[in-house]
């Protein structure tokens, strides 16, 4: 053989055996044991100190809460994801408080609208949905709302509302006047209400002698050729 | 950043450095397909480039995988994929590649070539020098007749071993991308052959550049058969290279998958400089007609004559515009397959820091050490055939 091959191979039989020793020195003895990684390693992530207690913990306590949450739109929301982790305020309840997150930045973390959101989850676009008011005014964060039917008309026609509010015919409910389906509220520019037509609409209580306290006139001599409300701003009537 | 992105694909996870990691692995496996072209096929003509070739790739390889360790971030973690192999991941197995060619081929090829030669200067010199030689002749001083031909010939076997492993080496990269199925930027079958060859053509010019500077330097003449040689290998290597790219190209239009309206988008926008302008007209079919015209690959002395000053200026400039394209490639490829939006929505922008670990001066200094390797290579063993065919003639006469 020639003297070339030996030496060759000595240096990497050298290699081999450094890397045989690098091996047995280095590689942790559990490794491999249970797949590909030290197999202790589980061990020393449960000695670390628990940070977080778990939502069950928090129903020994908190029981109410966690019935709601349970029941409502954040059945899936884990107490402390919004709490923080609270392991120690579980151990030591009256030393340790873990923050209520109670700003308007906190929900829009999930709730903001982002079009990489899955299709149908909830999302609100914070400036315009009812800014500067902190969201927990309106939602209950244990149990979120779906967005109701507003009751009143006064959510969508504010002016006409207030206006009407401080007017002669405050005491008047606009569905006297307006003869409103429900689908309205919903699909308010396809389903419309009914709106008065002609003069004896109002003549039925202001040409009437026996509706008390209400001004009266005289629906044939009082300015006979025109509508009422081309005169009196029905929402606001006035006399001037 | 334009139409829709995802939030996590607001910031480019691969940076420059991934960007010159294929490169630079490239650069290794290109200038020893060279290398190996003159031992197997036996081209008499790019023998003077062979040991440089070696040489380069040898300081280009230890470089490569730098900028991945500095990428990561953990460069003192990086012998665990050597002590806990795992099968299952492409990235650990490239350690054993790397080492492998390392190891296996490139240095034992090396010592092989240099042996004969160590010896003499072993015997030639004094004090540490002499020391430094013995030890890297491992103590094997028998340059007999019988041993001379025994290095020969393992030579010739290792080279034949080199050239798949040279393959694997770059392929591998290739691989890495080829892979991603969620990318269709990458995930082409293609991406391992069409990364090889451009790394073939990126390390014939690569070497063709040393070659001219360093003779130049020596105030040596410039031995013309090998250089146009080395020309022709450069442009056949650039015609499959560009043939195979256009290949991936036509089969993306032909297949017209849903990404191909965000990636023509990108193409247009984002790539037109570094894809259009400096991979395919700069870097490809500018250095591709040229050398078609000037190099003796279609006909024998080029269809234009020219004085060899002027031919080798012009092969200068070839070589450097194909470095530019070739790393067009790969920052293409690198950076091209992080600009859309995995949602084929949107395109977001990247732009390269300056200082910090994957910063430009980092990417310089990365690209730069390797030539300062191969100067202290260079310094230990001297790879100039000229002065070696002088000392040999000095030796015997
Ligand atoms: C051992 C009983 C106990 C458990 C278990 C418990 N808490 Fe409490 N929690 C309390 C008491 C007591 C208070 C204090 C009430 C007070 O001061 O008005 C409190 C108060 C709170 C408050 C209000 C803090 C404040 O500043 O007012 C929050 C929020 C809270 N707990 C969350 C949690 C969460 C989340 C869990 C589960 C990880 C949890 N608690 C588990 C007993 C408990
Ligand atoms: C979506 C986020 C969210 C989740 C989930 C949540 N909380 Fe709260 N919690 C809040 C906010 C916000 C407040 C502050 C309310 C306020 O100040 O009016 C609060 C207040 C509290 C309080 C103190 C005030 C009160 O209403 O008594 C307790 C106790 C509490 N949470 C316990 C819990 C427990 C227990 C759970 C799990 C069952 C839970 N929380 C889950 C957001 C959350
Ligand atoms: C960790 C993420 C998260 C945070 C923080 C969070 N929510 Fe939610 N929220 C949810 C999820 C999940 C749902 C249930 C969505 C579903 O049913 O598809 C939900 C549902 C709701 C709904 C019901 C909407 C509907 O149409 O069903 C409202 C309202 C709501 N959240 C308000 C809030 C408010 C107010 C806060 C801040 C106190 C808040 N959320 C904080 C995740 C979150
Ligand atoms: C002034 C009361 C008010 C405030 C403050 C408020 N909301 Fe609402 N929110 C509503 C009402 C009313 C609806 C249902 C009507 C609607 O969709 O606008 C609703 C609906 C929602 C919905 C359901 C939207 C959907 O499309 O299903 C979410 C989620 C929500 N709000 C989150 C928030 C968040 C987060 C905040 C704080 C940034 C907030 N809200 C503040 C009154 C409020
Ligand atoms: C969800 C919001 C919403 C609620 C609640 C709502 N409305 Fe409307 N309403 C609208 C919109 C929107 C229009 C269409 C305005 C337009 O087309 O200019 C409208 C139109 C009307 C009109 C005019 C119809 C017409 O043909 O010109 C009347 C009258 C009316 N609403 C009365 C009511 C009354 C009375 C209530 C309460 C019982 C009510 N609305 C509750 C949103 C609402
Ligand atoms: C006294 C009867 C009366 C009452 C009460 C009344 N309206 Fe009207 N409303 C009218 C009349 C009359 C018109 C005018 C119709 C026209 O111009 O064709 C009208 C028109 C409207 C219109 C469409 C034109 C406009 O001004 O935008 C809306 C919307 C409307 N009313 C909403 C309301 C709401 C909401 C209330 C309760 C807050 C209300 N109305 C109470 C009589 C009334
Ligand atoms: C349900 C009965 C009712 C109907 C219908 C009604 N009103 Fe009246 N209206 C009243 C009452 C009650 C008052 C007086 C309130 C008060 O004492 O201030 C009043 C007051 C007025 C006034 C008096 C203003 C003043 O300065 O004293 C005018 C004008 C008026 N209504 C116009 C109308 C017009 C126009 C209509 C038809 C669109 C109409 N009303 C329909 C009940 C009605
Ligand atoms: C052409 C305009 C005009 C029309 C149309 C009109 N009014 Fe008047 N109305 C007035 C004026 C001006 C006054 C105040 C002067 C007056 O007292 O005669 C008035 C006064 C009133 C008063 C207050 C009487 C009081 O004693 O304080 C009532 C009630 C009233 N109108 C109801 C109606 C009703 C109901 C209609 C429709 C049937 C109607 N008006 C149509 C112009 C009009």
């Amino acid at each position: 053989m020639p003297e070339q091959v030996p030496r060759l191979l000595a240096v990497f039989l050298t290699a081999s055996v450094a890397l045989v020793i690098a091996r047995s020195l280095l590689v942790p003895d559990t490794f491999g044991d249970i797949g590909h990684y030290r197999a202790a390693a589980t061990d020393s992530v449960v000695a670390h100190q628990k940070k977080y207690a778990g939502h069950q913990e928090c129903a020994l306590c908190h029981g109410q809460i966690q019935e709601m949450r349970l029941a409502g739109n954040h059945r899936g929301v884990r107490c402390e994801v919004c709490h923080g982790p609270a392991a120690n305020h579980v151990s030591n309840p009256l030393e340790v408080k873990p923050p209520a997150p109670q700003d308007r930045e906190f929900c829009t973390l999930c709730h903001e609208y982002n079009a990489s959101r899955p299709t149908g989850f909830p999302q609100i676009d914070p400036a315009d949905h009812n800014p500067h008011v902190p969201c927990i005014a309106c939602h209950e964060p244990h149990a979120p709302e779906p967005p109701g039917m507003p009751g009143d008309c006064s959510a969508c026609h504010g002016q006409i509302a207030r206006q009407k509010a401080v007017s002669h015919h405050s005491a008047v409910p606009c569905t006297t006047c307006h003869q409103t389906p429900d689908e309205h509220k919903v699909n308010p520019r396809s389903v419309r209400p009914s709106k008065p037509t002609e003069r004896d609409f109002c003549g039925a209580c202001h040409a009437q002698e026996r509706l008390a306290g209400i001004p009266q006139i005289d629906l044939t001599a009082h300015n006979p050729a025109y509508l009422c409300w081309q005169c009196h701003y029905p929402h606001y009537p006035g006399t001037s | 950043m334009q139409g829709y992105i995802y939030p996590n694909e607001f910031e480019l996870q691969w940076s420059l450095l991934i960007v010159l990691y294929p490169y630079i692995t490239g650069l290794v496996a290109g200038a020893f397909i060279l290398a190996s072209l003159e031992r197997v096929f036996n081209v008499k003509e790019v023998q003077p480039t062979y040991r440089l070739s070696l040489l380069t790739a040898l300081a280009f390889l230890l470089v490569a995988t730098l900028p991945l360790l500095a990428h990561l971030g953990h460069p003192e973690r990086s012998y665990e994929i050597f002590m806990t192999p795992n099968r299952q991941s492409a990235m650990a197995m490239f350690g054993f590649v790397y080492a492998w060619y390392l190891m296996v081929v490139l240095l034992v090829e090396i010592w092989f070539d240099y042996r004969k030669d160590m010896v003499a200067w072993y015997r030639d010199s004094k004090g540490f020098k002499r020391w430094l030689y013995y030890a890297l002749t491992l103590g094997s001083t028998d340059i007999s007749e019988k041993a001379l031909r025994f290095d020969d010939s393992a030579g010739r076997w290792i080279t034949i071993i080199g050239i798949p492993s040279a393959f694997l080496l770059h392929g591998y990269v290739g691989f890495i991308f080829g892979s991603v199925k969620a990318n269709p930027w990458w995930s082409s079958v293609l991406m391992p052959v069409v990364f090889l060859f451009s790394a073939i053509v990126s390390g014939i010019a690569l070497v063709l550049l040393l070659y001219m500077i360093t003779t130049l330097f020596r105030w040596r003449p410039i031995n013309m058969a090998c250089l146009d040689k080395l020309a022709q290998f450069l442009f056949y290597a650039l015609v499959v290279d560009f043939s195979l790219e256009m290949l991936d190209f036509l089969h993306r239009l032909y297949e017209s998958e849903e990404s191909i309206e965000i990636l023509s988008q990108m193409i247009q926008s984002r790539l037109f400089l570094s894809l259009i302008v400096l991979q395919i007209l700069l870097g490809t079919v500018i250095p591709l007609v040229t050398l078609g015209l000037f190099s003796p690959g279609l006909k024998r002395g080029g269809f234009v004559k020219v004085r060899p000053e002027a031919k080798q200026l012009v092969y200068l400039a070839c070589a450097v515009l194909i470095q530019i394209g070739i790393f067009s490639i790969r920052w293409n490829v690198v950076i091209g397959g992080q600009l859309f939006s995995k949602s084929l929505r949107g395109l977001t922008v990247y732009k390269v820091e300056f200082l910090g670990i994957e910063g430009l001066a980092m990417t310089l200094g990365l690209l730069f050490l390797p030539f300062v390797i191969l100067w202290i290579l260079v310094k230990v063993l001297p790879p100039w055939t000229d002065q070696e065919v002088g000392r040999l003639a000095k030796a015997t006469g």
